[in-house]
């Protein structure tokens, strides 16, 4: 076995709806390794949170995995039944959502819901297991743990909340930990909080993360390696010098002009990418990209692009990588020292 | 430069929000979500407004275009003062002052086609009907990037992008001459926000629109803004042109806020020295005596607990309510 803690090949989920299938996820692969942190950036509707809803097989009605393996430490996920998972979920792999007041049980004290985890993988006592909801509250910086232990979650604002989700996660000392937009809903000041949070618990409690967002800023920061997703493919994946520096698929390069620095003072316009996402219920039979992209050529519309590989861990699917392709120019990416 | 003409003047504005209590609905307690903020808005500029939830920017814009009433102080808009206008006199200053909101599905009822959707302020003031009301529209459809034959539609038939472009066509219908953006491009995708936010300044280039852009994503604010006015806990911290607030805060909230924001650059990121506040924001019912800000702020010190700051010119267009900056002098 590899050190590979997650591997994830040729992943296909879908939605039966009333209308048709929608094709979430067609043919995703992946890997991570033991302790580090990946981002997936996309946006709605590109994939992302499926993928990751997918791996917990946290899948509601009417989605499903239609084929392709989910191994993790050498097993595969897909076959496992309800009961099996429930023994993976929490202990071995864990999640935070995005909304911190949905994902709590209103019902329950915090210190509750943390004590329900430890009771139930790792055997503790119910004294043991109340000092260890404790400890988790402490090391994820709630002031005064022993009393708060016991409030209920609307006694905490959002920021705490999140902190007390991540406290729940991480308690049993999971390999993984799936991190949904887990600072979308909060403000910037508390998301520097979170953000410094999970990174200074990545190597304290060595789990590796996953972290799903919309937001370039976020994985720039907290992660090592990023994989941009759209219309249900993987469009690019390299380490984030590679992906932010020198991105060789056009959407990335889209991505990134599209968004103001805050950092840079020339006031130039904003490139938008025109026009707007696939539709997944009819996806497109070529790049999913092709009707937006500035470069595309008539192979891009009747044939998805396989992976062309550009240096060691950097590959993007991409027509124009191809060696017979033609020579464009492309534009795109973070100058390195700008500023 | 020619002496720039104020459009619009906001003087010691309070918004309080009652909260009731008991079976009697007594008045215990009020929000004090805009608590005394003054500041103009030239013509032709756009002011950014940001803060975190909670501060009272959007309460700002939504008391300025009488969304909600004004508890005390005064909007003067082109020299009028609408703050206290009865509805009938407000009518003709509803055309000048248009809103564009946050949320593209809630914001355009379903039931109703985006012809009349656009329509509605057209018929309202009496602009144009027949055959030039449907010209009118079309314009506008097509001048937000869209086209003629979407007029027939519904909203549900649409993406969040162009719902936006629709709640845009509906602000430009009446020829406003100031927009308040409230959180415009919030609730849309990254590649689509850029369309939107291009959009608004060729606009604001074509007509000469004035705009109130209020958001949370100071980078986005960094980049349409001529000037940014940092609100928190109802009070307006820092106001100042947009380049000299991102080089220079002199608030320490301000300084706070601009170094918790990641930059999609990984080296200059990492390398980004961040100044992680303490806590969360306090609670407007109950907000701290003095400065609103001492309880997270790292320099606060006995005079911050009794005396409010007030809003002062530290430098030419550059105001700040902070107590350090009398200590410096």
């Amino acid at each position: 076995m590899s050190g590979k803690l997650l591997d994830v090949k040729e992943l296909y989920t879908s939605f039966y709806t009333h209308l048709g299938e929608v094709q979430a996820i067609r043919g995703v692969s992946f890997h991570l390794d033991k302790g580090e942190a990946l981002g997936i950036v996309g946006e709605s509707g590109s994939g992302k949170s499926v993928t990751s809803l997918s791996v917990m097989k946290l899948l509601q009605y009417p989605g499903k995995v239609k084929s392709g393996q989910i191994m993790f430490k050498g097993e595969d996920l897909v076959p496992k039944s309800n009961k099996e998972m429930m023994s993976i979920r929490g202990d071995q792999i864990a999640m935070i959502f995005q909304d911190p007041m949905t994902s709590l049980n209103p019902v329950y004290t915090i210190g509750n819901q943390i004590m329900e985890a430890v009771i139930k993988h790792q055997g503790l006592s119910k004294s043991e297991a109340r000092a260890k909801a404790i400890e988790m509250l402490t090391l994820v910086g709630i002031p005064s743990p022993e009393q708060r232990v016991d409030n209920f979650p609307h006694e905490f604002s959002g920021g705490m909340r999140q902190r007390a989700m991540i406290a729940i996660a991480l308690s049993c000392q999971p390999d993984l930990l799936i991190a949904d937009e887990p600072t979308t809903a909060l403000d910037v000041t508390i998301q520097a909080q979170i953000l410094e949070l999970l990174k200074e618990l990545k190597d304290k409690v060595n789990t590796a993360i996953i972290l799903i967002t919309h937001d370039l800023g976020v994985v720039a920061d907290v992660c090592s390696r990023i994989v941009v997703m759209y219309g249900g493919l993987i469009m690019e994946e390299g380490s984030a010098e590679d992906v932010f520096y020198n991105p060789t698929h056009p959407y990335t390069m889209g991505l990134i002009k599209s968004i103001p620095r805050l950092d840079l003072n020339e006031k130039h316009r904003l490139i938008p990418i025109p026009g707007t996402p696939p539709d997944l219920l009819n996806p497109p039979t070529g790049c999913p990209f092709a009707t937006r992209c500035p470069y595309a050529m008539q192979v891009c519309v009747k044939e998805a692009p396989k992976f062309y590989v550009t240096n060691e861990g950097h590959r993007a699917a991409c027509w124009l990588l191809d060696p017979e392709a033609p020579k464009v120019e492309t534009t795109g990416g973070v100058k390195r020292g700008d500023k | 430069m020619a002496e720039k003409e104020v459009l619009l003047e906001v003087k010691n504005l309070k918004k309080y929000f009652k909260v009731d209590k008991g079976i009697i609905r007594r008045n215990i307690k009020y929000v004090k979500a805009v608590d005394d903020i003054s500041f103009k808005i030239y013509k032709g500029e756009t002011l950014g407004l940001v803060g975190e939830s909670g501060c009272g920017k959007s309460t700002t814009g939504r008391t300025i275009i009488r969304l909600y009433d004004v508890t005390d102080g005064e909007v003067i808009f082109d020299g009028a003062e609408i703050g206290q206008m009865s509805e009938h006199e407000l009518k003709p200053f509803r055309k000048r002052i248009q809103m564009i909101f946050q949320d593209p599905y809630a914001s355009l009822n379903t039931r109703m086609t985006v012809s009349d959707i656009i329509g509605e302020p057209l018929d309202i003031h009496g602009l144009a009907s027949g055959q030039d009301r449907q010209m009118k529209i079309f314009e506008l459809l097509e001048r937000v990037g869209l086209s003629k034959m979407h007029a027939s539609r519904y909203p549900h038939e649409f993406s969040g992008g162009q719902r936006q472009r629709i709640g845009i066509a509906r602000a430009l219908a009446v020829d406003p001459d100031f927009i308040i953006c409230d959180e415009p491009i919030s609730a849309l995708d990254v590649s689509i926000q850029a369309q939107v936010v291009n959009m608004l300044e060729d606009l604001q280039n074509e007509f000469g629109l004035t705009y109130l852009f209020i958001a949370h994503d100071l980078s986005m604010v960094k980049h349409i803004s001529d000037r940014i006015g940092v609100m928190y806990l109802g009070k307006m911290a820092e106001i100042a042109e947009s380049n000299a607030l991102y080089e220079k805060p002199l608030h320490p909230y301000t300084q706070a806020l601009l170094s918790a924001i990641p930059i999609p650059d990984p080296e200059v990121t990492r390398a980004k020295q961040r100044i992680i506040l303490e806590g969360d924001v306090p609670s407007p019912i109950n907000p701290p005596s003095g400065c609103r800000f001492r309880t997270r702020c790292i320099y606060a010190f006995d005079k911050c607990k009794e005396i409010e700051p007030e809003l002062k010119e530290v430098e030419p267009e550059h105001f700040v309510a902070c107590h350090l900056m009398d200590e410096k002098v």
